[in-house]
């Protein structure tokens, strides 16, 4: 698990070899976990060995290694919530194939908890990471106008700005979707109510 | 596919054979160029409105985490969105998802013990009458595509078949041709898609806070932007988000 903001580098690594992929890919600037930080989208090749995976003959030297390293899949998950990106969750196997729907929802889960983990690890806000809370990824849409809303009266960014959403619910006893739906309703105001 | 009018019992005219090819065309003619996946599907939810005389229409996706998402509504209004977003929980778009064929409602009054949440919260947005069709690729259903009449009105079997062939263009929207034979390319376009979603969502915030503008404002803000910049709806909104560009309201 990489972050591209704040301190980058590796975040964890279950083991030694994931560790040093981890590494060689943050060097080189190539690879799966790079390219789903600039894509934004999840780069899920099942066979590493594919001719025709283009994505992969660009990676050249990232390939060679994975591979010497008993790797044959890679899965990277961009973690980020709308516009915001924070880094990027790898997982890799040592057989070929792709992911059953029920790990796909399994990793997609756990790259959500890990974008909320690491907002809470990379901003200087005051919202202190509450392993409880929702972690998994917000679809509700008057959440993240909510996020943008809040951005513009607090005069900071929308990884503060979410945070800052989420604490009050936390301190409010109140569901993220009630605040922020108070937010659009315009009903509640940060700039007035935290300051 | 039938030519000219179709007249239903309560006189709202069915599509006719013109307007629909101009809307294919249409759509295809997006589908050549680089897209971007939220803008065509919006354009999509608002050619169905268009054609086939609905009030509203709306795209769910299933978020392979075991729920649904609103990915695209011919309206930006916060209020009829979340209508279409209810639908995560309960209503004939979820069961439309869940049994992978079109669900219809010809009176939602007849159908409140079904759906005892989505129908007073469909009817307060002033919808009578609803058709649901499934978004499909091969045997997986990957979305619903959701028409909302004003009217309590018979669903046509007409209708029916227009509502899925645009829900199939859909799907192949959301696919994107891109240079690779992965087999999951399904799952990195759909992931793709939602995260668009919620990256528009925070710059509408941001434009509506800033501007003092409603939702709708906001998005179209972000569209005409986009539209007069040759960018992408999704680059634009993420341009605002980290106060590159602040787009003017009219």
């Amino acid at each position: 698990m990489v972050t591209m903001a704040g301190n980058r580098g590796v975040v964890c690594a279950t083991d030694d070899r994931a560790s040093r992929i981890e590494d060689m890919q943050l060097t080189a600037g190539v690879g799966p976990c790079i390219d789903a930080v600039h894509s934004g989208s999840p780069i899920l090749v099942a066979d590493l060995d594919d001719a025709r995976d283009i994505d992969v003959s660009r990676w050249a030297s990232f390939g060679e290694t994975v591979r010497d390293a008993g790797v044959r899949a890679v899965f990277a998950f961009p973690l980020r919530i709308g516009a915001i990106t924070v880094g990027a969750m790898d997982l890799y196997r040592d057989t070929v194939g792709d992911l059953s729907s029920g790990q796909m929802s399994a990793a997609l889960l756990a790259a959500d908890a890990a974008a909320i983990a690491l907002l809470h690890l990379d901003t200087d806000g005051d919202g202190a990471f509450e392993p409880s809370a929702d972690t998994r990824a917000d679809y509700r849409l008057h959440v993240h106008q909510a996020t943008g809303m809040v951005s513009v009266q607090l005069k900071v960014p929308v990884e503060e700005a979410l945070l800052r959403l989420r604490a009050r619910a936390f301190a409010s006893g109140q569901s993220v979707s009630e605040v922020a739906a108070d937010v659009v309703a315009r009903r509640l105001r940060f700039d007035e109510e935290d300051s | 596919m039938k030519e000219g009018h179709e007249t239903t019992s309560s006189g709202a005219t069915v599509q006719d054979a013109g307007a629909l090819a101009e809307t294919f065309v249409m759509l295809a003619d997006t589908l050549v160029d680089d897209y971007d996946v939220v803008d065509f599907l919006h354009a999509l939810a608002n050619a169905c409105v268009g054609l086939l005389r609905a009030s509203a229409a709306g795209i769910l996706l299933v978020d392979q985490r075991g729920g649904l998402a609103v990915v695209a509504s011919s309206t930006e209004e916060s209020r009829l969105l979340e209508v279409f977003q209810l639908q995560a929980n309960e209503g004939p778009c979820l069961d439309c998802i869940t049994g992978g064929a079109a669900v219809s409602s010809r009176d939602l009054g007849r159908d409140v013990k079904r759906w005892p949440r989505f129908v007073p919260a469909a009817d307060a947005a002033g919808f009578r009458s609803v058709v649901a069709v499934p978004l499909r690729l091969r045997t997986e259903v990957i979305g619903g595509l959701n028409l909302f009449y004003a009217e309590a009105q018979p669903v046509l079997a007409s209708e029916q078949r227009v509502a899925q062939a645009l829900a199939d263009v859909a799907t192949i929207g959301i696919l994107q041709q891109r240079a690779t034979h992965r087999s999951a390319v399904l799952a990195e376009q759909l992931q793709q898609a939602l995260n668009s979603r919620v990256a528009i969502e925070q710059a509408k915030g941001i434009l509506a806070e800033r501007n003092g503008v409603g939702m709708d404002a906001a998005f179209g803000t972000l569209r005409r932007h986009a539209r007069d910049h040759n960018t992408k709806l999704t680059e634009v909104a993420i341009a605002v988000v980290r106060g590159d560009i602040d787009p003017p309201t009219p």
